[in-house]
């Protein structure tokens, strides 16, 4: 995601708990000889302590303080936690922009991306040239996608206001990412513009692992592709899909250099995201306080926790398909 | 028959056009602003989607001396180059001690360091930020470089952690009868075998620590210490109206990673799709 991640929030992630499940029948090799192991871990997990666990831990106990310029802290209790509750709308206005941007994105995302797969592997002509031309904006950094969308939607010579007046719309011009309105789901926009090859990549390589019979035996039937795409493919990648669309949520519950070149959060919050509200109150705004930012942080860490795990309870596959 | 011909020729022609205006849609914005790097600010506000008459290359060079960029590219390439060996030695040792070693507590770790994947960088940013400062680290690229491959190591080694525990148990035997130390068993066989999985993930590592902002935004302020996402968003930030030496500068930063990706697409298809596959 970010980065990625994504990468950041790019990058591969997937169900934690199918991992954990294959990773507790454990058949390994080598006898236990601490010593190696020791030397081999200790790098990875020195490195996971100190710029992992400790910050997590720390942002905690940031939380329930006040941390003013030059480390003077003092110790406030719940005070940041029952402000956040009882009386900040943005930050409100924040989750409920990012909570939309999570809820919506990832069936673009995914939709578009199983619909350009789905095309790919029906064997349109150029199919190699779609492709990479296809996915090549999942290897653009956010900055580079915040200025070109900038571009797109200047009121003046963007492409977007272009195109409405070349086809005589000129009455559906807007300053797309000015009006409260309208610049939430442009950024919505943008950020599917960046997201769709990848969703596709996979797609692709989660159909052509498909087992060849099941397809044949499908068009031997007489099924149209509509029917083959709904009742076949879709059952058949299913846990892909769920993939894909648990980590593109991870990836918009986090987003930010995107809204933070293009918008700022603003205009009038209307795109602030979490993300960007932490930012803001830690380094932006002069509050000289790195505790209640931590709290927002706090918080957030532990919703997304709570939406993951929710998901993949609820997308949990009962009946697992043989094939 | 031949109208079942004809309206299977017609969807056939529809879909490439659906398909041809998504491409236009996905990769006409490259197209743009290839050619607005090579043409003069007064040039594009004449006209911003007519092709470059003359080719403005010395604009290149502009960007590279006079804008910063060259220290830029370099801010990026150090950090990047020293975080992307850095884990991939950390995370092939780590990936494979889980991997090939039996020890209590194996899975556990593994879980661990799997798990921090969907944190919110939120969560550790603000510490991060404090604990650089008190150590010195704030505003350096070894700071930098030290959060990076804190950032991507959970990635580097899941993929190589399912990597290299499908690498065949008799290699290792015939190691373990050659008398091979645990260390010549890691380099020797664990290494080179696993060899397209560490390809891999340096591609993919590379590719999303050049692009990483938010990181950099936070622990690095001098213009001397800046990586090229945030060299860029500064210049656009002093030089709004300065589109053709923007776009300039956004071609600078876009050419290494297509250059990567035109290389190693496959690998880096198969280190993306790693995973989400199931």
């Amino acid at each position: 995601m970010t980065a990625i991640t994504a990468t950041s929030e790019n990058g591969v992630r997937t169900s934690a708990f199918a991992r954990l499940r294959e990773a507790l029948r454990g058949d390994d090799a080598l006898t236990t000889a601490w010593g190696a192991v020791i030397v081999f871990v200790t790098p990875a997990l020195l490195t996971y302590a100190a710029f992992t666990a400790y910050p997590v831990i720390r942002t905690f106990w940031n939380s329930v303080h006040i941390i003013r310029p030059g480390g003077r802290t003092e110790f406030v209790g719940l005070d940041h936690y029952v402000e956040l509750f009882s009386n900040d709308d943005i930050f409100f206005r924040a989750v409920s922009n990012t909570l939309t941007w999570a809820g919506v994105a990832p069936l673009i995302d995914v939709g578009v991306g199983l619909l350009l797969a789905l095309c790919l592997y029906a064997k349109v002509p150029f199919a190699r040239v779609f492709r990479v031309a296809w996915f090549t904006p999942v290897l653009i950094s956010y900055v580079v996608v915040a200025i070109l969308w900038m571009w797109i939607y200047n009121y003046d010579w963007g492409v977007a206001n272009m195109l409405l007046r070349s086809v005589g719309l000129q009455e559906w011009q807007q300053t797309w990412i000015g009006h409260p309105d309208t610049a939430l789901w442009s950024l919505i926009f943008a950020h599917a513009w960046k997201w769709a090859g990848f969703n596709m990549v996979v797609c692709l390589a989660a159909i052509h692992a498909l087992p060849r019979e099941v397809l044949e035996a499908a068009e031997l039937d007489n099924c149209g592709w509509f029917q083959k795409l709904i009742f076949i493919i879709v059952p058949m990648i299913r846990p892909t899909l769920v993939n894909l669309l648990i980590l593109a949520f991870i990836g918009k519950m986090r987003v930010f250099d995107l809204v933070w070149i293009m918008t700022g959060g603003g205009p009038m919050w209307s795109t602030e995201t979490v993300s960007t509200y932490v930012y803001k109150r830690a380094f932006e705004w002069n509050t000289f306080d790195l505790g209640y930012p931590s709290t927002v942080a706090a918080i957030w860490f532990i919703v997304v926790l709570c939406c993951v795990l929710g998901l993949t309870w609820l997308f949990r596959q009962r009946d697992r398909l043989e094939y | 028959m031949r109208d079942i011909l004809s309206a299977r020729f017609l969807a056939r022609t529809g879909l490439l056009a659906i398909l041809a205006l998504y491409t236009f849609y996905s990769a006409g914005p490259f197209l743009w602003i290839a050619s607005m790097s090579l043409r003069t600010t007064s040039e594009i506000s004449a006209n911003a989607y007519a092709l470059p008459e003359t080719l403005h290359w010395e604009k290149y060079i502009e960007a590279w001396t006079g804008s910063n960029y060259g220290a830029y590219f370099w801010n990026s390439t150090i950090v990047v180059v020293s975080a992307v060996l850095a884990l991939t030695i950390i995370g092939a040792m780590a990936a494979h001690c889980l991997a090939r070693y039996r020890f209590p507590g194996n899975r556990v770790v593994l879980f661990v360091i799997f798990s921090t994947l969907i944190f919110p960088p939120q969560i550790t940013i603000i510490s991060l930020f404090q604990s650089l400062v008190e150590y010195q680290l704030y505003d350096t690229l070894l700071g930098l470089t030290l959060v990076y491959i804190a950032i991507q190591l959970p990635l580097t080694v899941y993929i190589l952690e399912g990597f290299f525990a499908r690498i065949p148990q008799d290699l290792y035997d015939a190691a373990k009868v050659d008398g091979y130390s645990h260390w010549e068993i890691f380099w020797k066989i664990t290494m080179p075998v696993g060899m397209p999985a560490i390809a891999t993930t340096v591609i993919l590592n590379f590719i999303n620590l050049w692009n990483e902002f938010l990181y950099a935004v936070v622990l690095i302020t001098d213009e001397s210490n800046r990586t090229l996402p945030l060299g860029v968003q500064k210049f656009m930030g002093d030089q709004l109206e300065d589109i053709g030496m923007i776009s300039t500068g956004l071609m600078i930063a876009i050419v290494p990673v297509i250059v990567v990706y035109a290389f190693f697409s496959e690998k880096l298809i198969q280190g993306m799709t790693a995973g989400a596959v199931k």
